[in-house]
């Protein structure tokens, strides 16, 4: 046997088990999922029965889906946007300004992020507890007192309020992604560009932010990806879905028809529909930052 | 990278939990099994055959699975200690956990359900609702049929009157019941008994009164009414009854039974004019009442800022540990009637127990079931759970080991207030509806003033009207 064969088996073995556990608990089950989702099946005891595409079909004349969809859709436009850019800027004043407190608060920014997403559900569901409330004792003390409502209970301001939650808990965890990235382009290019003239401003945007392109690009897939996966425990804990779903989301939603419903072929359809989606919206949206960093 | 790791970290819990899980059951089979073998170790159905009044079983194993939630589980091991006694060369395995449905469900998938099964808690009920669509319960008529003791009267006689016949046993409406009834919880409206006592306020007869209550509460300080906002799936403790007060049976089953046209009926707009009334009348509802969850709103209940609130005889043990103001004392009032010539009454929720088509041994699960309703059972349930078996006279057997406020709860129903339960009928199966979600959730709307009853009216038609055109399509494929 040669170095190299002997060489190759000892990899092989190495990788067997690791490759074994995923194909069993990743890819055994994706594929359940996508082979369920053609299925009539209350998940408990009967025999499947085989309906073809007729959940995917159900669901575009599903108006609870519908709205939740249209939910989930607002939430993954307007917090990956206002995440990314309050990121962007808080990396670049603290990076630039050369303040005192810089590491003080980049610790407090990115304290949200280690915190559970439970934990956080429940403080914002008290920052917004209409009566003894933060945001409405805070209005009250204005003498904004009229401006006080129920946030999590109008469905005019439930997915705002939900918005502002989630971006919380994730703009410290990219910005400090974007500081180290900061860190790395070269001083040079500042202090050359100062000396030109250029502003604060237009270093920022015609320095930092091509420099740190590739690393947009990145973020901006996790952190739709993370709307997706964290809206659940967000919504489930903070509102459960109401006022009568005008806050349900596409997972919580999947959630209660496969556990509460006992619909087991449909919710994994929903599933497999989520996970069309975001590979479609990871794909859009690396193709159309793609042109930026020519 | 992110929610990559989240995944992980959940996966990895996941995974940890279940082994927990798994050991927990394991180690309990252990203990309860030990006793057994141990006194009895030679010639088991011989000796069985002898205490049990010549009954025989050919499997003598029996696996009960039970929900673990705020009654413990100690009733159980105990009971099945008892049992093993009384029917020696038995031996029972009870696996108990607060997400029990998790644990049973990959067994039930698997064919291999529990002999027995305790199925309660929210997390939990969606199984059973699954099992009666699947039509997977085993009838259980025959049992409640047979005397409870050689030769004296059927068991069912001893169950309270109403519970076998409703939906919640006999889920199919045909009179067979498959659902056997344990532990029964009265709800409805609770009210601060000091307040009402010192300020001489006259508890409400009919909903008139109570809304002529917005003065004095507001006089007091406080809203005359609340809710648990983000479930409005707990004002059915007030709708319910008064359906039933309004249209009587036939109105409760057109609603039950998910008849459309019930969201046409005088009984409707009248029922519902209650929540509108609470929307509009000033002073009714307390401010953010639909943004708060279950233990915000009965905090600020028992903080003083609502005279009234929708809940359970498990209320006061739920909030044993939360806030109050002072002297505050749960007072139990049902529902109050539309018209004074009408009783008051309440809505009572039957926890269930099961056995599985395909259990393994169903005999012994069936007699391991009519033990649990001796006298012998009710008490020690009492003793180990604090809770009140549906049977009659089960309030005062259970009496010293209940709080009193619960007491007097159980008393008034046995001395006749009048009690409606009910549950909906299943959906088609494959149907995206949920009746009581479609019916509740919108509820929330309505006390925003952003949903008329009418509007609600026309579209709760629209969906049963669906609803029932799926069961159609269902019964003509089957």
């Amino acid at each position: 046997m040669s170095m190299k064969t002997r060489r190759g088996l000892f990899i092989a073995a190495c990788l067997l088990p690791g490759l074994a556990l995923f194909l069993l608990f990743k890819v055994y089950p994706t594929i359940q999922i996508f082979q369920k989702s053609l299925y009539l099946w209350t998940g408990v005891g009967d025999e499947p029965k085989f309906i073809g595409l007729q959940n995917f079909v159900d669901m575009f004349h599903d108006d609870v889906f519908l709205l939740a969809l249209r939910n989930t859709g607002f939430l993954m436009l307007v917090v990956p946007v206002l995440t990314l850019l309050i990121a962007l800027v808080n990396a670049s004043l603290l990076t630039q300004s050369k303040l005192k407190e810089r590491g003080f608060y980049r610790t407090v920014f990115f304290f949200p992020s280690i915190l559970s997403f439970v934990v956080i559900a429940i403080l914002w569901s008290f920052i917004y507890h209409p009566t003894m409330g933060f945001v409405n004792s805070g209005l009250e003390l204005l003498g904004l007192g009229d401006w006080a409502m129920a946030w999590l209970g109008d469905q005019r301001t439930v997915l705002w309020a939900l918005a502002v939650t989630l971006i919380w808990q994730a703009a410290g965890y990219y910005m400090v992604m974007y500081m180290a990235g900061i860190d790395g382009i070269s001083p040079d290019l500042y202090e050359a560009a100062g000396l030109d003239g250029a502003t604060r401003i237009q270093q920022f945007f015609h320095i930092t932010i091509p420099m740190l392109w590739e690393i947009i690009r990145v973020t901006i897939i996790f952190s739709i990806n993370g709307v997706l996966t964290i809206s659940f425990v967000i919504v489930s804990v903070m509102t459960a879905g109401g006022p009568d779903r005008h806050s349900e989301v596409v997972m919580t939603y999947l959630y209660s028809q496969a556990f509460t419903n006992s619909n087991f072929g449909y919710a994994m359809a929903i599933g497999v529909f989520i996970f069309i989606i975001s590979l479609l919206l990871a794909l859009i949206s690396n193709k159309l930052t793609e042109r930026g960093s020519h | 990278m992110k929610p990559k790791k989240w995944l992980t970290t959940v996966a990895a819990s996941v995974v940890a939990v279940s082994v927990l899980a798994g050991c927990g059951s394991n180690n309990n089979n252990g203990g309860n099994a030990a006793s057994p073998s141990a006194s009895n170790p030679s010639s088991p159905s011989a000796s069985a055959s002898e205490s049990a009044g010549g009954k025989q079983f050919e499997n003598m194993e029996l696996n009960v699975a039970v929900f673990q939630g705020g009654y413990g589980r100690e009733y159980w091991d105990t009971i099945a200690e008892d049992f093993m006694k009384d029917y020696p060369g038995t031996k029972i395995n009870i696996t108990a956990s607060p997400k029990i449905a998790e644990l049973v469900r990959p067994k039930i998938v698997a064919g291999n359900p529990p002999d027995f099964m305790y199925i309660a808690g929210s997390d939990n009920l969606p199984i059973i609702n699954g099992l009666i669509k699947d039509k997977a319960l085993l009838d259980l008529t025959e049992v409640f049929n047979e005397p409870a003791e050689e030769g004296g009267a059927p068991l069912k006689d001893k169950i309270l009157p109403g519970v076998l016949e409703s939906r919640s046993s006999s889920p199919y409406g045909d009179g067979q019941v498959y659902l056997a009834p344990y532990n029964f919880g009265v709800m409805g409206l609770w009210y601060n008994k000091t307040l009402f006592d010192e300020k001489g306020i006259a508890v409400p007869k009919t909903w008139d009164d109570w809304f002529a209550l917005t003065a004095t509460a507001k006089d007091n300080d406080r809203a005359l009414f609340t809710y648990q906002g983000l479930y409005p799936g707990y004002l059915e403790e007030m709708i319910v009854p008064s359906i039933y007060s309004v249209g009587g049976q036939e109105a409760l089953d057109q609603f039950y039974n998910l008849d459309p046209e019930f969201w046409k009926s005088d009984t409707f707009k009248q029922v519902w004019g209650l929540i509108e009334r609470i929307a509009k009348e000033d002073n009714a509802l307390m401010k953010g009442t639909i943004a708060l969850n279950h233990t915000q709103s009965q905090t600020a209940f028992m903080q003083g800022k609502a005279m009234f609130i929708p809940n359970g005889t498990w209320f006061e043990d739920e909030m044993k540990d939360a806030p109050r103001e002072d002297g505050f004392q749960f007072g139990f009032l049902g529902a109050p009637a539309f018209t004074a010539d009408k009783p008051a009454m309440a809505m009572t929720n039957v926890e269930q127990l099961v056995i599985p088509a395909k259990a393994k041994n169903p005999e012994l699960a069936k007699e391991f079931l009519k033990y649990l309703y001796s006298d012998k059972s009710v008490k020690l349930n009492a003793e180990k759970s604090k809770g009140v078996l549906a049977v009659k006279g089960a309030a005062d057997m259970s009496k010293e080991f209940i709080s009193e406020s619960m007491y007097n709860v159980y008393k008034a129903v046995d001395e006749g207030i009048v009690t409606v339960n009910g549950a909906f009928k299943s959906v088609a199966k494959g149907s995206k509806y949920n009746p009581s979600d479609e019916i509740f959730k919108p509820i929330s709307s309505i006390m925003n003033k952003q949903l008329t009853v009418d509007e609600y009216g026309a579209k709760m038609y629209d969906i049963f009207t669906d609803v029932q055109k799926e069961l159609e399509q269902n019964g003509a494929q089957e």
